[in-house]
């Protein structure tokens, strides 16, 4: 009994030892606290750890000041007009289900006492939470959710940095035209009719059926022929029957919205049943997370994907790049779209509450609908952050724009993202026809 | 050949090659049902286990997927063996209801309990003698190398647990303990040990089946709950208990699954366009379960059921 206590004791003055030398949260009053919801686990956890470093990284950079980068944000303290109070992300898991996402930001603002909310990736996600927060009359940034109807519900407390899908589908079929007038980088100009049918497949929720129906509307406006278009659970395990569906049409294009899991099992599945499309394109998400390369590999050379960031902006932009090295020796990998979109999130944030000087909702609101970001302070090469006070598009950002990568392999083996479109951005030439399997 | 003869034949490979693999999957549910009337609601979690049992075995040892097939068969086993007498048993004396809550608390326990260990994340193999490999069987029909396996593994299984049942003394006992307990204690046959060894056997069907459908699909906590509802469809279609019945059922079950390749031959065949509008792919599980509830009505124990 005796030596049980002493045991007892002994734990006891450890953990009190580890409690006084392990640093308290630093001057953790005058913090700002931004609730930030991704989805941590579930299907898309890998995307979730990427924009959670992004979302890390700008933290830290706003906090400390870093000689070697060249941004504002970088050159001081902390939030200057708030007495350099420093920011403090808290993070939360909302596992793709947006009602969990809604509880999640209640917790954030009614126990946490958050001054604002950042997220989701999800746009189902996004749409409940931004809800809650509308409720409330707290601030919302959204730094990675493309659904265009998140900014057509007129909402008073909801941004969007990054470009939604209209922008990025759009892209999708200039690159399309471009394709068959000869504008992309060692490709003669194709006939149209060698690209005429397309077919679709996007993953169910809010995200991928709103691609959906927009690759149909924008393949009438450009005369193309939609000969499939296949919503699928991108919790699927098995997706045999919705490749043997699309490869039915013989389509020239395959376009896809996919998370990570199941963009990893449709290009496996289409490996399988040796598809042979002309094109086959994705709306991001799935397509860019660092595992869809890790995993598939050699099979995904002269893959598309529709992006707003790939390591080659850091070749033709100066902050980019050193934000990249910065990332890159955090996290072992260069910034993908979504870690670029979530450090891009953040120093929006930055900057709304530096112009507010409160963290007063009423002020935030104003200094947000205020805001402009030149594009020299972003990684991410868009024109600049200044979002929409009027017109069907509320809180939208008017100055991003996307861009289309590749999938190429370079000398050394070495898979990676060249830039397809813009065209006059090409960092190589396309490779087209896609090879096939 | 036109198209339209493509898009038939494979609808209908595929469908039979998915068929043969729900059938390793139906096969221990239908083996604990016919030898002890338990419905086992956990059957989809043992798949999972299995799923995991071969995905870890191959990462972990840098072995090929195929030959953790019997590693996740002594896992299943031990498994079944080990919820049989530290759970299952203790059922047996309440009521029919209480061992459906209980097979259902199984099924939460384990589901959770992988969470715990292995995350909700999805989990897949990427590498491996069969995995993603394929081939070109000809008219445009391409079968994949590992269902292929997988098929030729549940025929194989089928097979040897028919001749288990109908050709050893065991399986006899195990037959006669399913027609009729209490004789065939009578007559010298441990109940007990009986049970113990469906539990055993069904346990180790459906982990191996686990372990070869990881090759193809991928793994997480809460996969089980899809394979034991269609698991449930066959069984229910075939007739609870009938080992042949279930092998007929899944190959009607994967052919149902198979519908929406079936709509696109009709759609090329009457050059329907307006069908391509219709979305097939997202009803495919549907059609599963009308079947079920059409058997439920028209004939409830099944194609080939003979217990009541």
């Amino acid at each position: 009994m005796k030596s049980m206590m002493r045991v007892g004791m002994v734990v006891f003055c450890v953990l009190a030892v580890i409690g006084l030398i392990a640093p308290g949260p630093a001057s953790a009053a005058d913090a700002v606290k931004i609730g930030v919801i991704y989805p941590l686990t579930g299907g898309a956890a890998a995307e979730g750890r990427e924009l959670r470093a992004g979302a890390e990284l700008a933290a830290e950079i706003i906090n400390a000041v870093y000689d070697n980068i060249s941004m504002d944000m970088a050159k001081s303290q902390g939030i200057k007009s708030l007495g350099s109070a420093k920011i403090e992300l808290v993070f939360k898991d909302h596992e793709g289900n947006p009602t969990l996402g809604a509880d999640l930001a209640k917790k954030l603002i009614l126990d946490d006492k958050v001054v604002g909310i950042m997220g989701c990736y999800h746009s189902a996600v996004t749409k409940t939470v931004s809800a809650v927060c509308e409720q409330y009359g707290i601030p919302m940034i959204n730094d990675s959710s493309t659904s265009p109807d998140l900014t057509k519900r007129g909402f008073k407390w909801f941004w969007r940095t990054t470009p939604h899908d209209t922008t990025f589908t759009k892209d999708l079929f200039d690159f399309l035209k471009g394709l068959t007038e000869g504008k992309a980088k060692g490709v003669k100009a194709v006939p149209k009719a060698q690209i005429q049918n397309l077919a679709s497949a996007c993953e169910k929720t809010e995200w991928g059926s709103n691609v959906s129906a927009l690759i149909e509307s924008f393949a009438k406006e450009y005369g193309f022929t939609v000969k499939k278009s296949i919503l699928y659970a991108a919790k699927s395990t098995d997706l045999s029957s919705e490749v043997g569906s699309l490869k039915a049409v013989k389509p020239d294009a395959m376009l896809f919205a996919s998370y990570a899991s199941d963009a990893i099992l449709m290009l496996k599945t289409l490996k399988a049943q040796k598809a042979q499309p002309k094109v086959l394109w994705g709306q991001d998400a799935g397509f860019e997370a660092p595992e869809f390369k890790d995993t598939l590999r050699d099979d995904i050379v002269g893959v598309l994907t529709r992006t707003v960031f790939l390591p080659k902006v850091a070749s033709v932009k100066k902050v980019a790049g050193e934000v990249d090295g910065f990332y890159q020796k955090k996290v072992g990998h260069s910034l993908s779209g979504a870690s670029a979109r979530a450090f891009t999130g953040v120093q929006a944030w930055a900057a709304v509450l530096e112009k507010a000087g409160s963290i007063k909702p009423l002020d935030i609101q104003k200094a947000a609908n205020a805001i402009k970001i030149p594009a020299d302070q972003l990684i991410v090469p868009w024109q600049g952050i200044q979002f929409a006070t009027s017109g069907e598009d509320i809180g939208q950002n008017i100055l991003g724009s996307g861009m289309i990568g590749q999938y190429q392999k370079d000398k050394d083996g070495k898979i990676s993202l060249e830039i397809a479109y813009p065209f006059d951005l090409a960092t190589a030439n396309l490779i087209f026809p896609f090879p096939g399997y | 050949m036109g198209i339209d003869v493509e898009i038939l034949l494979s609808a209908l490979v595929s469908g039979l090659l998915l068929g043969l693999v729900l059938a390793l999957v139906a096969l221990g549910l239908t083996i604990i049902f016919g030898v002890m009337d338990i419905v086992n609601f956990a059957h989809g979690e043992f798949l999972m286990v299995g799923m995991y049992a071969g995905l870890l075995t191959a990462q972990g040892l840098g072995i090929d997927p195929l030959l953790t097939l019997p590693v996740a068969g002594v896992v299943g086993f031990l498994l079944g063996v080990v919820c049989y007498f530290g759970f299952i048993k203790f059922l047996l004396r309440g009521p029919m209801v209480a061992q459906l809550l209980g097979t259902f608390g199984l099924m939460l326990f384990l589901r959770y309990l992988a969470l715990l260990i292995f995350g909700s994340e999805d989990r897949a193999l990427h590498h491996g003698l069969l995995v993603g490999k394929s081939f070109d069987i000809g008219m445009g029909v391409i079968v994949s190398a590992t269902k292929l396996a997988a098929a030729g593994l549940s025929v194989a299984a089928f097979v040897a647990v028919w001749l288990l049942m109908n050709r050893t003394r065991i399986g006899m006992a195990l037959t006669a303990t399913a027609l009729n307990r209490s004789a065939a204690r009578y007559m010298g046959i441990s109940t007990e040990r009986m049970n113990a060894l469906a539990w055993g056997i069904g346990g180790a069907s459906v982990t191996i089946a686990g372990a070869l459908i990881v090759n193809f699909w991928s793994v997480n906590p809460f996969i089980g709950l899809l394979f034991t509802m269609i698991a449930f469809a066959i069984v229910a279609l075939g007739g609870f208990g009938s080992v042949p019945g279930a092998f007929f059922a899944s190959l009607v079950v994967g052919l149902i699954m198979e519908i929406p390749g079936f709509w696109d031959f009709f759609m090329f065949t009457f050059n329907a366009d307006w069908m391509g509008k219709v979305p097939m792919t997202s009803f495919k599980y549907m059609w599963v379960y009308v079947a079920y509830f059409v058997i439920m009505v028209v004939r409830p124990r099944g194609l080939f059921g003979w217990k009541h």
